[in-house]
Protein backbone atom coordinates (compact mmCIF):
# COMPACT_ATOMS: atom_id res chain seq x y z
CA UNK A 1 0.00 0.00 0.00
CA UNK A 2 2.86 2.73 1.22
CA UNK A 3 5.04 1.18 -1.34
CA UNK A 4 5.92 5.01 -2.61
CA UNK A 5 5.20 6.94 0.94
CA UNK A 6 8.60 5.52 2.05
CA UNK A 7 10.91 6.19 -0.49
CA UNK A 8 9.62 9.45 -1.33
CA UNK A 9 9.90 12.69 0.70
CA UNK A 10 10.39 15.20 -2.23
CA UNK A 11 8.20 17.61 -2.00
CA UNK A 12 6.34 18.14 -4.92
CA UNK A 13 3.34 19.93 -3.61
CA UNK A 14 3.13 22.70 -0.65
CA UNK A 15 0.25 23.95 0.35
CA UNK A 16 0.97 27.09 3.00
CA UNK A 17 -1.96 28.51 5.32
CA UNK A 18 -4.33 28.45 2.26
CA UNK A 19 -7.09 30.58 2.76
CA UNK A 20 -10.09 31.01 0.60
CA UNK A 21 -13.05 33.65 1.24
CA UNK A 22 -15.46 33.95 -1.80
CA UNK A 23 -17.85 37.01 -1.80
CA UNK A 24 -21.13 36.14 -3.14
CA UNK A 25 -22.63 39.15 -4.69
CA UNK A 26 -26.58 38.17 -5.22
CA UNK A 27 -26.57 41.29 -7.40
CA UNK A 28 -25.58 40.58 -10.80
CA UNK A 29 -26.71 43.35 -13.29
CA UNK A 30 -25.54 47.52 -13.17
CA UNK A 31 -28.95 48.21 -12.17
CA UNK A 32 -29.36 45.80 -9.41
CA UNK A 33 -26.01 47.04 -7.95
CA UNK A 34 -27.31 50.96 -8.32
CA UNK A 35 -30.19 50.19 -7.13
CA UNK A 36 -29.01 48.66 -4.18
CA UNK A 37 -25.74 50.80 -3.83
CA UNK A 38 -26.33 52.36 -0.54
CA UNK A 39 -27.19 48.94 0.67
CA UNK A 40 -24.67 46.76 -1.16
CA UNK A 41 -23.27 45.13 2.11
CA UNK A 42 -26.73 43.45 2.82
CA UNK A 43 -26.78 41.85 -0.81
CA UNK A 44 -23.25 40.66 -0.38
CA UNK A 45 -22.64 37.18 1.15
CA UNK A 46 -19.01 36.04 2.03
CA UNK A 47 -18.27 32.52 3.83
CA UNK A 48 -14.38 30.52 4.06
CA UNK A 49 -13.92 27.79 1.75
CA UNK A 50 -11.13 27.06 2.82
CA UNK A 51 -9.04 28.02 6.11
CA UNK A 52 -5.48 28.04 7.24
CA UNK A 53 -5.30 24.55 5.07
CA UNK A 54 -1.59 23.80 5.89
CA UNK A 55 0.19 20.54 4.09
CA UNK A 56 2.56 19.15 2.08
CA UNK A 57 2.45 16.55 -0.75
CA UNK A 58 5.26 13.86 -1.45
CA UNK A 59 6.31 12.62 -4.88
CA UNK A 60 4.85 9.40 -5.88
CA UNK A 61 2.08 9.76 -3.54
CA UNK A 62 -1.63 8.86 -3.89
CA UNK A 63 -3.50 11.84 -2.08
CA UNK A 64 -7.26 11.59 -1.80
CA UNK A 65 -9.33 14.94 -0.70
CA UNK A 66 -12.69 13.99 0.66
CA UNK A 67 -14.91 15.23 2.77
CA UNK A 68 -19.09 16.21 2.67
CA UNK A 69 -20.45 18.55 -0.09
CA UNK A 70 -19.20 21.99 0.25
CA UNK A 71 -16.60 21.07 2.29
CA UNK A 72 -13.69 22.39 0.28
CA UNK A 73 -12.16 19.64 -1.45
CA UNK A 74 -12.64 20.97 -5.01
CA UNK A 75 -11.61 24.59 -4.25
CA UNK A 76 -8.65 22.81 -2.59
CA UNK A 77 -7.73 20.44 -5.95
CA UNK A 78 -8.78 23.76 -7.99
CA UNK A 79 -5.64 26.46 -5.57
CA UNK A 80 -3.67 23.29 -6.61
CA UNK A 81 -4.25 23.54 -10.28
CA UNK A 82 -3.80 26.95 -10.36
CA UNK A 83 -7.36 27.67 -11.37
CA UNK A 84 -8.20 30.34 -8.14
CA UNK A 85 -5.96 32.29 -6.51
CA UNK A 86 -6.11 31.83 -2.51
CA UNK A 87 -7.31 34.81 -0.53
CA UNK A 88 -4.07 34.45 1.60
CA UNK A 89 -1.14 31.94 1.81
CA UNK A 90 -0.11 30.01 -1.09
CA UNK A 91 0.54 27.25 -2.92
CA UNK A 92 3.89 25.91 -4.52
CA UNK A 93 4.71 23.25 -6.57
CA UNK A 94 6.90 21.68 -9.04
CA UNK A 95 6.73 19.58 -11.83
CA UNK A 96 4.70 18.96 -14.87
CA UNK A 97 1.07 19.04 -14.06
CA UNK A 98 -1.75 17.84 -15.84
CA UNK A 99 -5.41 18.19 -14.35
CA UNK A 100 -8.53 15.94 -15.44
CA UNK A 101 -10.80 18.16 -13.54
CA UNK A 102 -13.41 17.74 -16.21
CA UNK A 103 -12.72 16.05 -19.43
CA UNK A 104 -13.29 17.51 -22.62
CA UNK A 105 -13.57 21.39 -21.08
CA UNK A 106 -11.85 22.38 -23.90
CA UNK A 107 -13.21 19.96 -26.57
CA UNK A 108 -15.29 22.47 -29.56
CA UNK A 109 -18.19 20.66 -30.95
CA UNK A 110 -17.95 22.03 -34.53
CA UNK A 111 -13.93 20.90 -34.64
CA UNK A 112 -13.57 17.26 -35.53
CA UNK A 113 -11.92 14.30 -33.12
CA UNK A 114 -8.13 15.37 -34.50
CA UNK A 115 -8.30 19.50 -34.40
CA UNK A 116 -9.53 18.80 -30.82
CA UNK A 117 -6.73 16.65 -29.63
CA UNK A 118 -4.70 19.06 -30.89
CA UNK A 119 -6.40 21.85 -29.50
CA UNK A 120 -6.66 19.93 -25.93
CA UNK A 121 -3.03 18.69 -25.82
CA UNK A 122 -2.17 22.07 -26.40
CA UNK A 123 -4.09 23.29 -23.22
CA UNK A 124 -2.65 20.54 -21.36
CA UNK A 125 0.78 21.33 -22.64
CA UNK A 126 2.20 19.05 -25.18
CA UNK A 127 3.77 20.58 -28.15
CA UNK A 128 2.41 20.27 -31.46
CA UNK A 129 5.72 17.69 -32.48
CA UNK A 130 4.80 15.90 -29.44
CA UNK A 131 1.21 15.20 -30.03
CA UNK A 132 2.03 13.93 -33.77
CA UNK A 133 4.02 11.23 -32.20
CA UNK A 134 1.05 10.31 -29.07
CA UNK A 135 -1.48 10.71 -32.16
CA UNK A 136 -1.76 7.05 -32.86
CA UNK A 137 -1.33 5.97 -29.66
CA UNK A 138 -4.04 8.56 -28.31
CA UNK A 139 -6.74 7.71 -30.91
CA UNK A 140 -5.71 3.91 -30.03
CA UNK A 141 -6.91 3.92 -26.18
CA UNK A 142 -9.34 6.03 -26.87
CA UNK A 143 -11.27 3.05 -29.19
CA UNK A 144 -12.63 5.77 -31.05
CA UNK A 145 -11.02 4.40 -34.74
CA UNK A 146 -12.50 5.85 -37.77
CA UNK A 147 -14.41 8.60 -36.07
CA UNK A 148 -11.50 10.52 -35.43
CA UNK A 149 -12.63 12.71 -37.89
CA UNK A 150 -15.71 13.72 -37.30
CA UNK A 151 -17.01 16.70 -35.56
CA UNK A 152 -17.35 15.66 -31.88
CA UNK A 153 -21.00 17.02 -31.44
CA UNK A 154 -21.79 14.10 -33.24
CA UNK A 155 -19.67 11.46 -30.60
CA UNK A 156 -21.63 9.81 -27.82
CA UNK A 157 -21.03 10.83 -24.56
CA UNK A 158 -18.68 7.72 -23.63
CA UNK A 159 -16.97 8.67 -27.06
CA UNK A 160 -16.51 12.42 -25.93
CA UNK A 161 -14.71 11.19 -22.48
CA UNK A 162 -12.80 8.52 -24.04
CA UNK A 163 -11.30 11.14 -26.43
CA UNK A 164 -10.25 13.04 -23.46
CA UNK A 165 -9.46 10.61 -21.18
CA UNK A 166 -6.94 9.74 -23.32
CA UNK A 167 -5.58 12.82 -24.30
CA UNK A 168 -4.98 13.63 -20.96
CA UNK A 169 -3.09 10.48 -19.74
CA UNK A 170 -0.78 11.28 -22.88
CA UNK A 171 0.51 14.41 -21.07
CA UNK A 172 3.14 12.70 -19.11
CA UNK A 173 2.22 14.87 -15.92
CA UNK A 174 4.48 14.39 -12.69
CA UNK A 175 1.27 15.63 -10.58
CA UNK A 176 -2.46 14.60 -12.08
CA UNK A 177 -5.40 16.01 -10.48
CA UNK A 178 -8.76 14.04 -10.63
CA UNK A 179 -11.71 15.46 -10.01
CA UNK A 180 -14.73 12.70 -10.06
CA UNK A 181 -13.67 11.69 -13.48
CA UNK A 182 -13.15 8.20 -13.31
CA UNK A 183 -16.57 6.65 -13.56
CA UNK A 184 -16.52 7.24 -17.25
CA UNK A 185 -17.42 4.92 -20.21
CA UNK A 186 -18.33 1.17 -19.95
CA UNK A 187 -16.64 -0.86 -17.70
CA UNK A 188 -14.15 -2.21 -20.31
CA UNK A 189 -13.07 1.30 -20.54
CA UNK A 190 -13.54 1.67 -16.88
CA UNK A 191 -11.06 -0.99 -15.95
CA UNK A 192 -8.47 0.48 -18.70
CA UNK A 193 -8.46 3.46 -16.73
CA UNK A 194 -8.01 2.18 -13.68
CA UNK A 195 -5.00 0.34 -14.85
CA UNK A 196 -3.68 3.36 -16.25
CA UNK A 197 -3.95 5.37 -13.03
CA UNK A 198 -2.08 2.07 -11.08
CA UNK A 199 0.59 2.07 -14.13
CA UNK A 200 1.22 5.95 -13.13
CA UNK A 201 1.27 5.33 -9.46
CA UNK A 202 4.32 2.85 -10.18
CA UNK A 203 5.72 5.40 -12.55
CA UNK A 204 5.60 7.52 -9.48
CA UNK A 205 3.66 9.98 -10.36
CA UNK A 206 1.75 11.84 -8.07
CA UNK A 207 -2.17 11.58 -7.94
CA UNK A 208 -4.29 14.18 -6.02
CA UNK A 209 -8.12 12.65 -6.26
CA UNK A 210 -11.30 14.24 -5.30
CA UNK A 211 -13.90 11.75 -4.77
CA UNK A 212 -17.10 10.73 -3.06
CA UNK A 213 -16.25 7.43 -3.79
CA UNK A 214 -15.05 5.75 -0.65
CA UNK A 215 -14.40 2.47 -2.91
CA UNK A 216 -12.30 4.58 -5.20
CA UNK A 217 -10.40 6.16 -1.90
CA UNK A 218 -9.53 2.54 -0.20
CA UNK A 219 -8.66 0.99 -4.07
CA UNK A 220 -6.21 4.00 -5.27
CA UNK A 221 -4.90 6.24 -2.26
CA UNK A 222 -2.46 5.61 0.40
CA UNK A 223 -3.38 9.07 2.17
CA UNK A 224 -6.53 10.73 3.02
CA UNK A 225 -7.12 14.32 3.90
CA UNK A 226 -10.54 15.08 4.92
CA UNK A 227 -11.63 18.57 5.23
CA UNK A 228 -14.85 19.78 6.73
CA UNK A 229 -16.17 23.41 6.13
CA UNK A 230 -12.58 24.11 4.94
CA UNK A 231 -10.64 22.91 7.71
CA UNK A 232 -8.26 20.10 7.20
CA UNK A 233 -9.90 17.87 10.33
CA UNK A 234 -7.52 14.65 9.12
CA UNK A 235 -4.70 13.89 7.69
CA UNK A 236 -3.06 9.78 7.55
CA UNK A 237 -3.85 6.59 6.13
CA UNK A 238 -6.35 5.72 4.21
CA UNK A 239 -8.71 3.58 6.73
CA UNK A 240 -8.80 5.61 9.46
CA UNK A 241 -9.44 8.56 6.77
CA UNK A 242 -12.43 6.66 5.66
CA UNK A 243 -13.76 6.29 9.31
CA UNK A 244 -12.72 10.33 9.67
CA UNK A 245 -14.82 11.53 6.70
CA UNK A 246 -17.49 8.90 7.80
CA UNK A 247 -18.06 10.74 11.06
CA UNK A 248 -17.12 14.38 9.29
CA UNK A 249 -20.77 13.21 7.80
CA UNK A 250 -22.62 13.29 11.43
CA UNK A 251 -21.72 16.95 12.12
CA UNK B 1 10.52 1.21 -8.45
CA UNK B 2 13.65 2.56 -9.87
CA UNK B 3 11.21 5.17 -12.37
CA UNK B 4 9.97 6.01 -9.02
CA UNK B 5 12.74 7.80 -7.25
CA UNK B 6 14.11 8.47 -10.62
CA UNK B 7 11.23 10.87 -11.05
CA UNK B 8 11.46 12.00 -7.35
CA UNK B 9 15.45 12.98 -7.54
CA UNK B 10 14.66 14.61 -11.08
CA UNK B 11 11.97 16.99 -9.07
CA UNK B 12 13.69 17.67 -6.29
CA UNK B 13 16.29 19.39 -8.52
CA UNK B 14 13.58 21.79 -9.60
CA UNK B 15 12.42 24.86 -7.82
CA UNK B 16 9.26 25.35 -6.66
CA UNK B 17 6.40 27.79 -8.51
CA UNK B 18 3.93 29.51 -6.86
CA UNK B 19 0.85 27.86 -8.54
CA UNK B 20 -0.87 31.55 -9.54
CA UNK B 21 0.77 34.31 -11.27
CA UNK B 22 -1.55 36.69 -8.94
CA UNK B 23 -0.01 38.10 -5.88
CA UNK B 24 4.04 38.72 -7.17
CA UNK B 25 5.01 41.94 -7.71
CA UNK B 26 3.90 44.65 -10.40
CA UNK B 27 7.39 44.22 -12.07
CA UNK B 28 7.92 40.74 -11.96
CA UNK B 29 4.43 39.80 -12.47
CA UNK B 30 4.60 41.62 -15.77
CA UNK B 31 7.36 40.12 -16.89
CA UNK B 32 6.08 36.35 -16.03
CA UNK B 33 2.94 36.87 -17.51
CA UNK B 34 4.74 37.78 -20.90
CA UNK B 35 6.64 34.64 -20.54
CA UNK B 36 3.73 32.80 -19.97
CA UNK B 37 2.04 33.94 -22.85
CA UNK B 38 5.36 33.09 -25.20
CA UNK B 39 5.36 29.90 -23.74
CA UNK B 40 2.08 29.26 -25.28
CA UNK B 41 1.79 30.92 -28.31
CA UNK B 42 1.49 27.37 -30.19
CA UNK B 43 -1.80 27.18 -28.46
CA UNK B 44 -2.59 30.67 -29.22
CA UNK B 45 -2.16 30.25 -32.54
CA UNK B 46 -4.45 26.95 -32.76
CA UNK B 47 -7.19 29.16 -30.33
CA UNK B 48 -7.44 31.11 -33.00
CA UNK B 49 -7.58 28.78 -35.68
CA UNK B 50 -10.37 27.47 -33.72
CA UNK B 51 -12.08 30.25 -33.66
CA UNK B 52 -11.84 31.11 -37.25
CA UNK B 53 -13.08 27.65 -38.08
CA UNK B 54 -15.66 27.53 -35.99
CA UNK B 55 -17.20 30.56 -36.48
CA UNK B 56 -18.60 29.72 -40.28
CA UNK B 57 -17.97 25.96 -39.90
CA UNK B 58 -21.23 24.52 -41.29
CA UNK B 59 -22.58 28.03 -43.63
CA UNK B 60 -22.26 27.47 -47.10
CA UNK B 61 -20.72 30.70 -47.79
CA UNK B 62 -18.69 30.16 -44.77
CA UNK B 63 -15.28 32.76 -44.90
CA UNK B 64 -17.14 34.89 -47.26
CA UNK B 65 -19.21 36.04 -44.91
CA UNK B 66 -15.83 38.34 -43.18
CA UNK B 67 -16.34 40.05 -46.20
CA UNK B 68 -19.93 40.37 -47.12
CA UNK B 69 -20.65 42.59 -44.37
CA UNK B 70 -17.97 44.72 -44.61
CA UNK B 71 -18.76 45.30 -48.41
CA UNK B 72 -22.82 46.16 -47.54
CA UNK B 73 -21.54 48.46 -45.02
CA UNK B 74 -19.92 49.90 -47.73
CA UNK B 75 -23.17 49.99 -50.06
CA UNK B 76 -25.18 52.00 -47.13
CA UNK B 77 -22.88 54.28 -46.32
CA UNK B 78 -21.68 54.92 -49.97
CA UNK B 79 -24.82 55.73 -50.94
CA UNK B 80 -26.92 57.11 -48.47
CA UNK B 81 -23.95 59.26 -47.07
CA UNK B 82 -22.12 59.63 -50.40
CA UNK B 83 -24.75 60.05 -52.75
CA UNK B 84 -27.79 60.87 -51.22
CA UNK B 85 -26.46 63.39 -48.10
CA UNK B 86 -23.70 64.54 -50.55
CA UNK B 87 -20.24 63.80 -49.08
CA UNK B 88 -19.39 62.85 -51.99
CA UNK B 89 -19.06 66.39 -53.78
CA UNK B 90 -16.16 67.20 -50.81
CA UNK B 91 -14.73 64.25 -50.74
CA UNK B 92 -13.39 62.58 -53.76
CA UNK B 93 -13.16 58.47 -54.37
CA UNK B 94 -15.72 58.58 -51.55
CA UNK B 95 -15.94 54.57 -51.83
CA UNK B 96 -12.60 54.61 -51.11
CA UNK B 97 -12.74 56.77 -48.36
CA UNK B 98 -15.45 55.24 -46.53
CA UNK B 99 -13.98 51.85 -47.26
CA UNK B 100 -10.72 52.72 -46.00
CA UNK B 101 -12.11 54.23 -42.72
CA UNK B 102 -14.47 51.17 -41.95
CA UNK B 103 -11.71 48.54 -42.23
CA UNK B 104 -9.16 49.92 -39.92
CA UNK B 105 -12.81 50.52 -37.91
CA UNK B 106 -13.67 46.69 -38.21
CA UNK B 107 -10.53 45.48 -36.77
CA UNK B 108 -10.68 47.75 -34.02
CA UNK B 109 -14.59 46.81 -33.28
CA UNK B 110 -14.23 43.25 -33.59
CA UNK B 111 -10.86 43.09 -31.40
CA UNK B 112 -13.23 44.83 -28.70
CA UNK B 113 -16.20 43.18 -28.84
CA UNK B 114 -14.85 39.43 -29.21
CA UNK B 115 -12.23 40.36 -26.77
CA UNK B 116 -14.37 41.33 -24.32
CA UNK B 117 -16.83 38.30 -24.55
CA UNK B 118 -13.92 35.97 -24.92
CA UNK B 119 -13.58 34.95 -21.29
CA UNK B 120 -16.81 33.96 -20.55
CA UNK B 121 -17.25 32.46 -24.15
CA UNK B 122 -14.16 30.33 -22.56
CA UNK B 123 -15.98 29.39 -19.31
CA UNK B 124 -15.81 25.74 -19.41
CA UNK B 125 -11.92 25.82 -20.05
CA UNK B 126 -11.07 28.53 -17.66
CA UNK B 127 -12.63 26.64 -14.91
CA UNK B 128 -11.20 23.60 -15.38
CA UNK B 129 -8.03 24.15 -16.49
CA UNK B 130 -5.24 26.83 -15.41
CA UNK B 131 -3.79 28.77 -18.58
CA UNK B 132 -2.41 32.44 -18.53
CA UNK B 133 -6.24 33.61 -19.00
CA UNK B 134 -4.90 36.78 -21.42
CA UNK B 135 -4.64 34.31 -24.29
CA UNK B 136 -8.84 34.12 -24.70
CA UNK B 137 -8.62 37.94 -25.33
CA UNK B 138 -4.98 37.51 -26.97
CA UNK B 139 -6.53 34.99 -29.61
CA UNK B 140 -9.63 36.92 -30.41
CA UNK B 141 -7.13 39.83 -31.25
CA UNK B 142 -5.83 36.97 -33.73
CA UNK B 143 -8.67 36.18 -35.50
CA UNK B 144 -9.76 39.83 -35.84
CA UNK B 145 -6.37 40.54 -37.39
CA UNK B 146 -6.89 37.56 -40.05
CA UNK B 147 -10.53 38.96 -40.65
CA UNK B 148 -8.80 42.19 -41.18
CA UNK B 149 -6.29 41.26 -43.49
CA UNK B 150 -8.74 39.91 -46.10
CA UNK B 151 -10.93 43.16 -46.02
CA UNK B 152 -7.39 44.73 -46.02
CA UNK B 153 -6.76 43.39 -49.32
CA UNK B 154 -10.49 44.25 -50.79
CA UNK B 155 -9.33 47.39 -50.00
CA UNK B 156 -6.11 47.03 -52.04
CA UNK B 157 -7.64 45.66 -54.90
CA UNK B 158 -10.18 48.07 -54.87
CA UNK B 159 -7.60 51.25 -55.60
CA UNK B 160 -5.94 48.84 -57.80
CA UNK B 161 -9.01 48.65 -59.98
CA UNK B 162 -9.47 52.42 -59.68
CA UNK B 163 -6.77 53.38 -60.67
CA UNK B 164 -5.63 54.55 -57.69
CA UNK B 165 -3.13 52.31 -55.94
CA UNK B 166 -1.45 53.90 -53.20
CA UNK B 167 1.89 53.82 -53.36
CA UNK B 168 3.08 57.18 -51.88
CA UNK B 169 5.73 57.42 -49.23
CA UNK B 170 2.40 58.67 -46.43
CA UNK B 171 1.73 54.24 -47.11
CA UNK B 172 4.61 53.33 -44.51
CA UNK B 173 2.31 55.38 -41.76
CA UNK B 174 -0.60 51.87 -41.92
CA UNK B 175 2.07 50.11 -39.74
CA UNK B 176 2.02 52.62 -36.92
CA UNK B 177 -1.44 53.17 -37.70
CA UNK B 178 -3.07 49.56 -37.39
CA UNK B 179 -0.04 49.32 -34.15
CA UNK B 180 -2.47 51.42 -32.11
CA UNK B 181 -5.41 50.22 -33.36
CA UNK B 182 -4.48 46.66 -32.51
CA UNK B 183 -2.75 48.29 -29.01
CA UNK B 184 -5.50 49.93 -27.63
CA UNK B 185 -8.22 47.56 -29.15
CA UNK B 186 -6.30 44.79 -27.01
CA UNK B 187 -5.83 46.74 -23.94
CA UNK B 188 -9.37 47.57 -24.02
CA UNK B 189 -10.45 44.04 -25.12
CA UNK B 190 -8.30 42.84 -21.68
CA UNK B 191 -9.81 45.12 -19.47
CA UNK B 192 -13.33 44.49 -20.73
CA UNK B 193 -13.07 40.82 -20.83
CA UNK B 194 -12.03 40.49 -16.94
CA UNK B 195 -15.13 43.40 -15.93
CA UNK B 196 -17.61 41.46 -17.76
CA UNK B 197 -17.01 38.35 -15.84
CA UNK B 198 -17.94 40.16 -12.64
CA UNK B 199 -20.01 42.69 -14.54
CA UNK B 200 -22.30 41.09 -17.80
CA UNK B 201 -23.65 44.51 -18.43
CA UNK B 202 -20.47 45.48 -19.89
CA UNK B 203 -21.04 42.93 -23.36
CA UNK B 204 -23.96 45.61 -23.82
CA UNK B 205 -22.48 48.53 -22.64
CA UNK B 206 -19.48 47.49 -25.11
CA UNK B 207 -21.90 47.73 -28.32
CA UNK B 208 -23.30 50.78 -27.59
CA UNK B 209 -19.75 52.10 -26.94
CA UNK B 210 -18.41 51.36 -29.67
CA UNK B 211 -21.62 52.73 -31.99
CA UNK B 212 -20.78 56.23 -30.28
CA UNK B 213 -17.35 55.65 -31.01
CA UNK B 214 -18.46 54.87 -34.91
CA UNK B 215 -19.59 58.32 -34.94
CA UNK B 216 -17.22 59.77 -33.52
CA UNK B 217 -14.27 59.08 -35.69
CA UNK B 218 -14.04 60.17 -39.09
CA UNK B 219 -15.06 57.11 -41.14
CA UNK B 220 -18.01 58.37 -42.67
CA UNK B 221 -16.77 62.06 -43.36
CA UNK B 222 -13.64 63.67 -43.17
CA UNK B 223 -11.62 65.82 -40.66
CA UNK B 224 -12.42 68.75 -42.49
CA UNK B 225 -15.98 68.63 -41.98
CA UNK B 226 -15.02 68.14 -38.26
CA UNK B 227 -12.84 71.46 -38.19
CA UNK B 228 -15.03 73.57 -39.74
CA UNK B 229 -17.57 72.40 -37.59
CA UNK B 230 -15.57 73.40 -34.65
CA UNK B 231 -14.16 76.60 -36.08
CA UNK B 232 -17.67 77.93 -36.53
CA UNK B 233 -18.20 77.13 -32.07
CA UNK B 234 -15.71 79.33 -31.31
CA UNK B 235 -13.94 76.53 -29.25
CA UNK B 236 -11.05 75.29 -31.08
CA UNK B 237 -9.82 73.39 -27.63
CA UNK B 238 -12.77 70.99 -28.68
CA UNK B 239 -10.06 69.65 -31.70
CA UNK B 240 -7.55 68.79 -29.25
CA UNK B 241 -10.21 66.96 -27.15
CA UNK B 242 -11.45 65.41 -30.73
CA UNK B 243 -8.29 64.30 -31.51
CA UNK B 244 -7.55 62.85 -28.16
CA UNK B 245 -9.24 59.73 -29.44
CA UNK B 246 -6.31 57.21 -30.54
CA UNK B 247 -8.73 55.96 -33.24
CA UNK B 248 -9.35 59.06 -35.00
CA UNK B 249 -5.53 59.72 -34.96
CA UNK B 250 -4.92 56.13 -36.29
CA UNK B 251 -8.15 56.12 -39.01
CA UNK B 252 -6.55 59.85 -40.55
CA UNK B 253 -2.88 58.23 -40.80
CA UNK B 254 -4.20 55.42 -42.35
CA UNK B 255 -6.99 57.57 -44.68
CA UNK B 256 -4.09 59.26 -45.22
CA UNK B 257 -2.20 56.36 -46.45
CA UNK B 258 -4.63 53.86 -48.55
CA UNK B 259 -7.03 57.43 -50.16
CA UNK B 260 -4.45 58.66 -52.56
CA UNK B 261 -7.74 60.95 -54.07
CA UNK B 262 -7.24 62.93 -51.09
CA UNK B 263 -3.63 63.73 -51.96
CA UNK B 264 -5.04 66.50 -54.84
CA UNK B 265 -4.53 69.75 -53.86
CA UNK B 266 -8.34 70.45 -55.59
CA UNK B 267 -9.51 68.08 -52.97
CA UNK B 268 -8.78 70.40 -49.97
CA UNK B 269 -8.11 67.51 -48.00
CA UNK B 270 -7.10 68.35 -44.56
CA UNK B 271 -5.21 66.79 -41.87
CA UNK B 272 -4.19 67.72 -38.42
CA UNK B 273 -1.11 69.11 -37.62
CA UNK B 274 1.72 66.88 -36.53
CA UNK B 275 -0.20 64.01 -37.23
CA UNK B 276 2.69 61.43 -36.88
CA UNK B 277 3.96 62.85 -34.19
CA UNK B 278 0.20 62.40 -32.69
CA UNK B 279 -0.15 58.58 -33.52
CA UNK B 280 3.65 58.00 -32.08
CA UNK B 281 3.13 59.38 -28.80
CA UNK B 282 -0.64 57.38 -29.15
CA UNK B 283 1.58 54.69 -29.69
CA UNK B 284 3.29 55.33 -26.55
CA UNK B 285 0.65 55.83 -24.25
CA UNK B 286 -1.09 52.95 -25.86
CA UNK B 287 1.68 50.36 -24.61
CA UNK B 288 1.71 52.26 -21.14
CA UNK B 289 -1.84 51.36 -21.02
CA UNK B 290 -1.75 47.69 -22.32
CA UNK B 291 1.04 46.93 -19.75
CA UNK B 292 -0.99 48.34 -16.68
CA UNK B 293 -4.04 47.03 -17.93
CA UNK B 294 -2.27 43.35 -17.86
CA UNK B 295 -1.71 43.85 -14.09
CA UNK B 296 -5.22 44.98 -13.80
CA UNK B 297 -6.42 41.80 -15.28
CA UNK B 298 -4.28 39.47 -13.54
CA UNK B 299 -5.31 41.18 -10.48
CA UNK B 300 -9.20 40.10 -11.33
CA UNK B 301 -8.39 37.05 -12.91
CA UNK B 302 -8.24 35.31 -9.27
CA UNK B 303 -11.66 34.34 -9.07
CA UNK B 304 -12.96 34.17 -12.85
CA UNK B 305 -13.21 30.27 -12.33
CA UNK B 306 -15.63 31.33 -9.08
CA UNK B 307 -17.43 34.24 -10.74
CA UNK B 308 -18.47 33.14 -13.87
Amino acid sequence: MSMSTTTSTTDVIRIENVSKRFVLHKDKSLKERLVNFGRSRAHKDDFWALRDVDFSIQSGTSVGLVGANGSGKSTLLKAIGGIITPTTGQVLRRGRLAALLELGAGFHPDLTGRENVYLNAAILGLTHDQVDGYFDSIVEFSEIGGFIDTQVKFYSSGMYVRLAFAIAVHVDPDILLVDEVLAVGDEPFQKKCMDKIAEFQREGRTIVFVSHSAEQIMALCDRVVVLQHGNVVFDGDTEPGIAALRRSFDH
Amino acid sequence: MSAASERAARLATLPFESASTSGVGHFTGFFRSIGELWVQRELMGLLVRRELKAKYKDSSLGFAWTLIRPLVMLLIYYFAIGKILGAERAIPSYAIFVFSGLTIWGLFAAIVSSGTSSIIANAGLIKKVYLPREIFPLAATGSAIVDFLSQFAILVIATLALRQPPLHFELLGIFPALAVTVVYGTAIGILLSALNVYLRDVQYLVEVGLNIFFWVSPIVYSFAFVHNAILSTGHPILEQIYLANPMSVAMLTFQRAMWIAGQDPSAHTLYPPNLDLRLLIMLVIGLVFLAIVQRIFSRLQGNFAQEI
